[in-house]
């Protein structure tokens, strides 16, 4: 073989792994990951296709909060200081865009991952 | 050889090129920001401008509404026109006498009979402002609802009255919807302007991309689950939801949601929720979020009437979700459902 075309061939090797790696970048997907956000700040990132149950233990503006995954791809809030307790009966997280709120602790849980295919939601 | 290669590698690297600049240059990544008030979340997602700049103004015009029209916050317009009342008048600003009269006009579409600020001693007798929560007697309820009706309101220009010294105003159920539109006020003015905002207030919307027509696909609540029951389409609008899923309380198995009938004097039952999409014109997102009460008190019998008496204003489109979970929707909407009734 000659030295001119091992160049070319190392040369398409190249363009054709800079194809592959733009075609990643453009079509990435993360599985569903619940990220923990407390005054809009990550406190925590749970891996929901894990098959370990979870618990997380954080502190929200009012105090402390216990957030349980179980293992099963649903995350919750087991327990809150807060007066209202919505957070506690919100119905589990498990699928993008969906989201465990606890207004007096400034926490959300929210799923992330690709695409619900929505813009917003009406709620 | 060489020469007949040449072309061809040049074509790969250029297309390779191409790709790769694609990829890593689409368009702005949108900015995200996430804040707390009026006892909800407040999510701004802006694409294009200066984004993170848009968003600090969009909270700092939401907070200045909460200031104005608190029922909680000292110095609060609502707060002085409810300690004053059974005494005297009060001067209020021309914008919050401006955001009663709309609050009027649309508690009468119904006849005050699905909608009305003055039924917060309802609401506290209940809990819902104490996070007390109890279940009243009949009687209590009958003799707290002879005060709390909004024929106890005197609105001359700016001046303000409450008749009974018992009556209180309160208006959570208007205040996020007008926030929507102050900012949409505000973004219209913007330099650059955005390519698209979208402004989340507690699920109240606003889908704004500067009239270019962007065509949002707005997800509805599973008013008994996560997620959502389906979708539907629309223009630049405000979308307002009132729904018996985030504030309630049980009792021995019963359901009492924090929105109060004022017919009855009870958390209304008819439905679960009720979504408003209304076109982006002034006072247009405080009419939605009023209409969202309307329709969330109104049995499915006078829906459509009541559809049709507003949808010479602005209403775009209604989609009601009933008590047992059967859907409807009123207007030119198509509703793309995702989920089994």
């Amino acid at each position: 073989m000659k030295r001119s075309d091992r160049i070319v061939g190392v040369v398409i090797l190249i363009a054709l792994m800079l194809t592959i790696v733009s075609w990643i970048v453009m079509h990435r997907t993360r599985g569903a990951v619940a990220v923990v956000r407390v005054n809009d700040k990550v406190v925590a990132t749970v891996d929901l296709t894990s098959l370990e149950p979870q618990t997380l233990h954080i502190t929200g503006v009012l105090g402390p909060l216990v957030i349980v995954a179980d293992g099963k791809g649903s995350i919750r809030v087991a327990e809150a200081t807060c007066p209202d307790q919505i957070c506690v009966h919100t119905i589990p997280a498990r699928s993008p865009g969906d989201q465990v709120i606890c207004v007096p602790n400034h926490m959300v849980i929210t799923v992330e991952g690709k695409g619900t295919g929505i813009d917003a939601l009406a709620q | 050889m060489r020469k007949a290669i040449a072309p061809i590698v040049a074509l790969i690297i250029a297309g390779a090129g191409l790709t790769t600049f694609f990829a890593l240059r689409t368009s702005p990544e949108p900015v995200t920001s996430t804040y707390f008030l009026m006892d909800t979340v407040f999510t701004v997602k802006t694409t294009g401008g200066d984004a993170a700049t848009i968003n600090e103004h969009l909270h700092a015009l939401a907070s200045d509404v909460d200031s104005m029209t608190s029922y909680y916050k000292a110095e609060s317009q609502t707060v002085r026109v409810n300690a004053a009342a059974g005494k005297g008048s009060v001067s209020v600003s021309p914008e919050y006498a401006a955001l009663l009269k709309t609050a009027v006009a649309v508690e009468a579409i119904d006849h005050g009979r699905t909608f009305d600020i003055a039924i917060s001693p309802l609401s506290s007798l209940w809990g819902f402002t104490t996070k007390d929560f109890r279940v009243p007697s009949a009687k209590e309820i009958s003799d707290t609802l002879a005060y709390s009706h909004s024929d106890q309101l005197v609105l001359s220009g700016t001046t303000v009255q409450l008749r009974d010294s018992r009556s209180r105003i309160d208006l959570g159920g208007v205040a996020k919807g007008y926030s929507l539109d102050v900012m949409e006020e505000y973004l219209k003015t913007v330099k650059p302007q955005p390519q698209q905002v979208i402004v989340d207030f507690g699920g109240n919307l606003l889908l704004y991309s500067g009239g270019k027509k962007h065509d949002w696909k707005v997800g509805i609540r599973d008013p008994r689950g996560q997620g959502i029951i389906g979708y539907v389409r629309s223009d630049d609008a405000f979308v307002a939801t009132s729904g018996d899923y985030e504030r309630y309380f049980e009792r021995d198995g019963k359901r009492y949601c924090h929105i109060i009938d004022p017919s009855t004097g009870y958390p209304g039952t008819l439905n679960r929720s009720a979504t408003i999409i209304t076109d982006i014109q002034p006072m247009h997102g405080a009419i939605g979020d009023a209409l969202g009460k309307v329709f969330f008190c109104s049995p499915a019998g006078s829906q459509r009437s009541l559809f049709q008496t507003v949808q010479g204003q602005g209403v775009v489109g209604v989609v009601i979700v009933d008590a047992a979970g059967t859907r409807s929707t009123l207007g030119p909407i198509t509703f793309v459902s995702t989920t089994a009734q």
